[in-house]
C-alpha cells in the first residue's frame, strides 16, 4: 500500500500561470499555484516574507513601507491582467444590502457578478445576490462531491467582536473573504466545474432554494463523520509520510489557535486600555480650569493623551481588520487538511477491509476448488451446487477484482489530491 | 520677615535611587536657605527591632540622617557634620511641631505613612517591603531638603536640633510645649462654624487646594489603571514569544524568523516593569502635591479660627458696649426684658455707678483683646499669603518639572517599543 507519488504533481493544471512572475498573492490564488510548483520553485516561495511585501514590485513594496495590507487593489488588477489571457471564469462579490426578512429578522445579501467565455453557462454574464447561507450552502455541497480536495474556508458566521452583524467594517470584511472565497473556486481547475458551484452563480431565487431542499440530511453527514473518527483507530499501516503531514497540521493548528487566543486578548485588553484613556484626558482639562500659569499646559497634556488615545484605537482596528482575519483562514485551512486526512484514512480503511474481504474469498474459492473434484464424483446432485457455486466465485471474483481496481484508482487520485494539499499547505507556510 | 525664593532657578527635581548620590539641588538654595551652608541626606535604612514595655517585639525601620558641611560656611548653624539614626515617627513629630509653631507657613508634608494609592494592588502594603521604604527614604529626604530650603523653617532650632541632638531630641520638643498651643486651636478646628466676614482670598485658596487635592487624586488613581492595563497587555506579549517558540520547532524554513521574533516579544513583555517603576516616581512627586494640598487647606482654616476669633472678641466688645449705652442712658432700645425688670427694680445711683466702672473696665479689657487679635490676624494674614505666594511658585516650577520629565519618559516608553516591533518586522520579513 505504500504508493508514495511525488512526481504527480502536475496533473490537473490547467492555466500556464508559472511562477516567472514574482507579484503573486499566495491568498488570492493558492490552489492554482500550488499545483504548478515543484521543488525549485518551493525555495523561492518560501523565501519570501508573508504579507503584502512579498506580493508587491519593488517600487510599490516602498511605498507600502510598514503597513501589512493583504489585499491590494494595484495587485489585484495587475494580476487579473496577466490572468486575462487564460482565466476563462471571473467572480466578484460587492454591494453588500440590508433587508428585512420574514418574522423580523434582518439579513444582508450580496452582489455576485459573473463573467465567462466557458460553454457551460448559458450566458456569458450573470448578475444574482446571495446572502451567507446561501454560501455555506454552496461550501457544503462542494465537500460533499469533492471530498478529496481542499475547500477554501468561508468567513465565520458570527463576529465575536464588538462589530455587530450590520456595521459597515463587519459588512466590508466579510464580503472580501467571500470574494476571496468565489475566486479561489474559481480558479481552481476541478472545482470550477463543479454543478453546484455553476448553479450558485447563476440560479436565481427560486432555482437555488429549490436545490438547497435537495441535499442529504444531516444524518449522512454525521455518519460521514463517525466513519472518520473510527477510520483513525482502525487503521493498520499508513504510509509514513500522511502520518507526519496529520501531525504537522496538528500542531500547525494548535499553535495558530494560540496565537488567535492571544491577539483577541490583546484586542480586547488595548479596548479597556482606550477607554481608561478616554477617563484621563478630562482630568487634566479640569486641572487647567484650577491653574494660571499652569493653564494651558495642562490643556496640552489633556490633547496629548487624547490623540495618544485616537492612535491606540487605530491600531488595535487595524489589528482587528487585517491580522486576524488571515490567521482565522489558516485555521480553518487547517481544519479542512484534517478532515480531508482523515477522509483519507477511512478510505484506506475500507480498502484494507475489503483487501481482507477478497483475499478471504481467494481462499475459500480455493477451499472450493480443492474440494470440488471429491464432491463431483461422488454425487450428481453435487454437481450442480458446484457449477453454482462456481459461477457464484467467479462472479465474487470478478467483482472482487473490479472492486479493488476500483479502490485503487481511488487510492491514486486521492494520492494526487493529498500530495497538492501539501503543496498547498506548505504554499501557504510561505504566507 | 521670610525671604521670598529667587526665580532664576534651574528646577532638577528628579529624586535619585541612591541616596548617596549626589544631585542638582539648585533649586534649594535662596539667600536663607541653609542648604547653602551644609549638605543633607537621608540614606542607609536599617531595620531595628526593640522589646516594648509589654515584652512584644516591636520591629521598625531607622534612617540615617547624614548632615555634611560645604566648605561655604559662614553661618555656623550646623557645628559639625552628624549622622543620626531617626525613624519615621520621629519624623512625623518634628512635622507636627513645626506645623504649631509655623502656623502660618505651609509646612512640606511627609512622604504617606502606608501605601496608599499603589498601583500593582496585589502588592500588600508591607511598611517593610524594600520597594516601600526606598520610596519612603526619598520622600523623608525631600522633606529634609524642603525644610532646609524655606527661609523661615530652616532657622527652627528644633530642625537643626533634629539634624545633629541624638540624645533626647523628643524630649526637648515635648519641652517646647508645642502640644498645648495646638491643643486649644484643635478644639475651635473641629466646631464647624460660620464667619462674618470670611476672607475672600483665603476661601479662594482654601477652594484651590480642595480641588487640587481633587485634581491630583483622579489623576494618580486613573494612572494606575492606565498601568496595571499597560502591563498587563505587555505580559500577555509574553505568551506570543511562547508561542512563536513552540511553533518554529514544527517548521523548517520559518524556524529561525520566528524564533527570534519570539525573542522579541519576550523583550517586549519585560521591557514594561523598568519602565513603569520609573513611572512611579512621577507619581510620588505628584503625590507630595497632593499632601501639600492639605497642608495649604490646613493654614486656610487656621486663619479662620483666627479669625473667628477676631469676631467673636468684637461681637463681645460691641455687646458691652451696647450695655454701657443701655446702662447710661437708662433706656432701652426696644422692647427688652432687662426693659421689664427696670420697671420693678430701682437702680440706686451708686450700684448703677459701679456697674458702668466695671463694664467700662470690661470694655477696655475686650478693647485690648480685639486690638491683638485684629494685629494676630494681620499678622498671620500676610505671613501666610506670602508663604502661599512662595509655595504658588513652587508648585508651579516643580508641576512643570514633573509633566516634562514624565513626557520624556513616555517618549522613552514608544521608542522602545517601536524599536521591539522593528526588529520583530524584520525577522518576520526575513522567514
Amino acid at each position: 500500500m505504500a504508493e508514495v507519488e511525488d512526481s504527480t504533481k502536475d496533473s490537473g493544471r490547467v492555466q500556464g500561470e508559472g511562477l516567472d512572475t514574482q507579484q503573486y498573492d499566495p491568498l488570492q490564488n493558492p490552489l492554482t499555484e500550488g499545483l504548478s510548483v515543484n521543488d525549485d520553485d518551493f525555495e523561492e516561495e518560501d523565501l519570501r516574507s508573508p504579507g503584502a511585501d512579498s506580493n508587491m514590485s519593488n517600487a510599490s513594496q516602498t511605498a507600502l513601507a510598514g503597513s501589512i495590507k493583504l489585499e491590494d487593489q494595484e495587485e489585484e488588477t495587475e494580476e487579473e491582467d496577466q490572468d486575462m489571457e487564460t482565466r476563462d471564469l471571473f467572480v466578484t462579490v460587492d454591494d453588500p444590502e440590508k433587508h428585512s426578512g420574514s418574522m423580523g429578522s434582518a439579513y444582508v445579501t450580496y452582489r455576485v457578478v459573473t463573467k465567462t467565455t466557458r460553454g457551460a453557462f448559458d450566458n456569458p454574464e450573470y448578475l444574482v445576490r446571495r446572502r451567507y447561507q446561501d454560501f455555506l450552502w454552496l461550501r457544503n455541497k462542494l465537500e460533499e462531491t469533492q471530498p478529496t480536495h481542499l475547500i477554501p474556508p468561508l468567513p465565520e458566521k458570527h463576529s465575536l467582536r464588538r462589530f455587530d452583524h450590520f456595521s459597515p467594517e463587519f459588512l466590508k470584511t466579510r464580503q472580501k473573504a467571500l470574494n476571496k472565497f468565489l475566486t479561489r473556486i474559481a480558479d481552481h481547475p476541478v472545482l470550477s466545474f463543479n454543478s453546484a458551484f455553476q448553479i450558485f452563480l447563476t440560479a436565481k431565487a427560486w432555482e437555488l432554494t429549490a436545490h438547497k431542499k435537495q441535499g442529504p440530511g444531516i444524518f449522512s453527514r454525521m455518519g460521514d463523520s463517525v466513519r472518520n473518527v473510527a477510520a483513525t483507530y482502525m487503521l493498520k499501516g499508513r504510509s509514513p509520510e500522511y502520518t507526519m503531514m496529520g501531525e504537522y497540521v496538528g500542531t500547525f493548528s494548535e499553535k495558530l489557535g494560540t496565537i488567535n487566543r492571544v491577539s483577541e486578548r490583546i484586542i480586547k485588553e488595548n479596548q479597556e486600555y482606550i477607554n481608561e484613556l478616554g477617563e484621563y484626558s478630562p482630568v487634566f482639562s479640569l486641572w487647567s480650569n484650577s491653574e494660571i500659569e499652569l493653564a494651558e499646559t495642562m490643556t496640552c497634556m489633556a490633547n496629548c493623551i487624547e490623540k495618544c488615545q485616537e492612535a491606540v484605537q487605530e491600531l488595535n482596528d487595524e489589528q482587528e481588520q487585517y491580522f486576524l482575519p488571515p490567521v482565522r483562514e489558516y485555521l480553518l485551512y487547517a481544519d479542512s487538511i484534517k478532515s480531508v486526512l482523515k477522509k483519507r484514512d477511512s478510505i484506506q480503511v475500507e480498502y484494507e477491509l475489503s483487501q481482507e474481504e477478497s483475499s478471504k474469498r481467494k481462499n475459500e474459492r480455493e477451499q472450493v476448488k480443492i474440494s470440488d473434484p471429491s464432491y463431483s464424483i461422488s454425487s450428481i446432485t453435487g454437481k450442480r451446487p458446484d457449477e453454482i457455486k462456481e459461477q457464484k466465485m467467479a462472479k465474487l471474483e470478478r467483482a472482487i477484482e473490479e472492486t479493488l481496481s476500483a479502490w485503487e484508482e481511488v487510492i491514486q487520485h486521492l494520492q494526487k489530491e493529498n500530495a497538492e494539499c501539501a503543496n498547498d499547505t506548505e504554499a501557504k507556510d510561505a504566507e | 520677615m521670610a525671604a521670598d525664593h529667587d526665580d532664576t532657578f534651574v528646577p532638577d527635581l528628579l529624586p535619585e535611587r541612591n541616596g548617596g548620590q549626589r544631585r542638582d539641588l539648585s533649586q534649594y538654595f535662596g539667600r536663607a536657605s541653609l542648604l547653602n551652608s551644609v549638605e543633607i541626606c537621608v540614606s542607609e535604612p536599617e531595620k531595628r527591632s526593640i522589646l516594648s514595655s509589654v515584652g512584644i517585639k516591636d520591629t521598625y525601620t531607622v534612617y540615617l540622617v547624614e548632615t555634611r558641611i560645604k566648605e561655604t560656611s559662614s553661618k555656623g548653624i550646623v557645628d559639625a557634620p552628624t549622622s543620626l539614626w531617626r525613624r519615621y515617627s520621629e519624623f512625623e513629630l518634628l512635622r507636627n511641631y513645626l506645623v504649631v509653631t509655623h502656623p502660618a507657613i505651609v509646612v512640606p508634608p511627609l512622604p504617606e505613612k502606608r501605601g496608599i494609592i499603589q498601583w500593582q494592588e496585589f502588592k500588600t502594603t508591607d511598611n517593610f517591603d524594600p520597594d516601600f521604604i526606598e520610596r519612603r527614604r526619598v520622600g523623608l529626604e525631600n522633606f529634609m531638603l524642603r525644610i532646609a530650603s524655606h527661609p523661615q523653617l530652616s532657622q527652627d532650632k528644633i530642625f537643626h536640633a533634629f539634624l545633629q541632638q541624638e540624645d533626647n531630641w523628643k524630649e526637648s520638643v515635648y519641652e517646647t510645649g508645642f502640644q498645648a498651643k495646638s491643643d486649644s486651636r484643635l478644639k475651635n478646628l473641629n466646631a464647624s462654624f460660620r464667619l462674618k466676614k470670611p476672607d475672600r482670598q483665603f476661601e479662594e485658596v482654601r477652594n484651590y487646594g480642595t480641588d487640587l487635592q481633587t485634581n491630583i487624586s483622579n489623576l494618580l488613581k486613573i494612572r494606575n489603571k492606565l498601568a496595571d492595563r499597560l502591563y498587563g497587555i505587555h505580559k500577555i506579549h509574553g505568551n506570543y514569544g511562547r508561542v512563536f517558540s513552540e511553533w518554529s520547532g514544527i517548521e523548517k524554513k520559518m524556524g529561525d524568523g520566528l524564533q527570534s521574533a519570539g525573542h522579541y516579544m519576550d523583550v517586549y513583555a519585560s521591557s514594561i516593569d523598568g519602565l513603569l517603576e520609573e513611572e512611579e516616581q512621577y507619581a510620588d512627586q505628584l503625590k507630595e502635591y497632593l499632601f501639600y494640598a492639605d497642608a495649604l487647606r490646613s493654614v486656610c482654616r487656621k486663619q479662620e479660627v483666627l479669625q473667628y476669633e477676631l469676631e467673636r472678641q468684637e461681637e463681645n466688645l460691641s455687646h458691652k458696649v451696647k450695655q454701657k449705652e443701655e446702662l447710661q442712658t437708662g433706656q432701652a432700645s426696644g422692647f427688652s426684658f432687662k426693659g421689664v425688670t427696670k420697671l420693678f427694680k430701682t437702680e440706686t445711683p451708686e450700684s448703677k455707678e459701679a456697674k458702668l466702672k466695671q463694664l467700662e473696665e470690661s470694655i477696655t479689657e475686650a478693647e485690648e483683646e480685639v486690638k491683638k487679635s485684629q494685629e494676630e490676624v494681620t499678622v498671620f494674614v500676610d505671613h501666610a499669603l506670602k508663604d502661599i505666594e512662595r509655595f504658588r511658585k513652587q508648585k508651579v516650577r516643580d508641576l512643570r518639572e514633573i509633566f516634562i520629565n514624565y513626557a520624556i519618559l513616555q517618549i522613552k516608553m514608544a521608542k522602545k517599543g517601536v524599536a521591539v516591533w522593528s526588529n520583530a518586522k524584520e525577522c518576520f520579513q526575513k522567514m
